[in-house]
């Protein structure tokens, strides 16, 4: 929850029921998928389970970062938005 | 008296525990304890007052607007809502029929004094009784704990039928013979539904396993 509020800087904000419902929803698609093995038991909680992204999962979201990407440079052609330093 | 921070957030998680229990029961038994732990774990990195209320109150509205979504996916889930709807009509029309029946035989029976239609009426009024208030003591014990439904109305119709009798007993002065019959074959009536119902489920989990 404290992770994707960082990363959208505070934008989106999660609670347990939306985390844990999308949670859900990307199993049945068969997007991610819980691990079975364990990290190193310094490391480890036994309450917790681990959840990784599957082949399709993976797929799908680099999809959607391209339309994304594709959505980002249509804008950035139309002047929507400030050039970006390269180099 | 003033609590600490440390029992504000253990009164949070209990209540938030208990909030729990209206998600959809599947939801909540493989989702629930996570839930908790992520709040906690959410409220110890949360130091000051003011972000800590700021994190109840947004759990809070995620609560209350997740547990809808939960339940429609649910009832999509179990078995086509359209397809539900469908035989709930088709019961409670079921239902109706049986009910204008009764009552014309009912009617039918007091005005000619036929004692076999009597017993039955009484009977009818038991059923009609037992049903409405064990049925309901029934759903909700079923939804909300973990019990066995079947155990559940066994124990239900049971008790609600020993206090209806007791208390038509105090009511009229005297220990009817037809009140007990009528009671008696409510409960036989209302149990039997429910075994029936558990032995047609247990027949449609086998056949989908």
């Amino acid at each position: 929850m404290r992770e994707v509020e960082e990363r959208t800087s505070g934008n989106v904000k999660l609670g347990p029921g939306t985390l844990y419902g999308s949670v859900k929803r990307m199993i049945a698609d068969g997007l991610i998928e819980e691990l079975d093995e364990r990290p190193a038991p310094d490391l480890d909680d036994e309450r917790r389970r681990y959840y990784r992204l599957t082949d399709l999962g993976f797929r799908v979201a680099g999809a959607e970062a391209q339309r994304l990407e594709q959505l980002v440079r249509s804008a950035r052609a139309k002047k929507l938005l400030p050039r970006t330093k390269t180099g | 008296m003033k609590k600490n921070p440390a029992e504000q957030r253990n009164i949070f998680l209990t209540l938030y525990s208990i909030l729990l229990l209206a998600y959809p029961r599947q939801f909540r038994r493989e989702y629930g304890p996570q839930m908790t732990l992520l709040l906690l774990d959410c409220q110890r990195k949360t130091c000051n007052g003011p972000a800590l209320i700021r994190l109840w109150l947004r759990t809070l509205v995620d609560l209350v607007s997740t547990v809808p979504v939960e339940h429609l996916q649910n009832m999509r889930e179990e078995n086509g809502f359209m397809n539900k709807l469908r035989t709930d009509l088709m019961a409670i029309g079921g239902c109706l029929l049986l009910i204008i029946g009764a009552v014309l035989l009912l009617s039918y029976g007091r005005s000619h004094q036929v004692s076999a239609i009597l017993v039955f009426g009484f009977a009818l009024d038991a059923i009609a009784f037992t049903g409405i208030v064990g049925n309901l003591i029934v759903f909700l014990l079923a939804k909300f704990t973990s019990i066995r439904p079947l155990r559940v109305a066994l124990w239900t119709f049971l008790i609600v039928s020993v206090l209806a009798l007791l208390a038509s007993t105090v009511i009229i002065g005297r220990l009817d013979s037809n009140v007990v019959i009528g009671y008696a074959a409510s409960f036989v009536f209302w149990y039997g539904l429910h075994w029936l119902w558990s032995q047609i489920r247990l027949h449609q989990g086998s056949s989908a396993a």
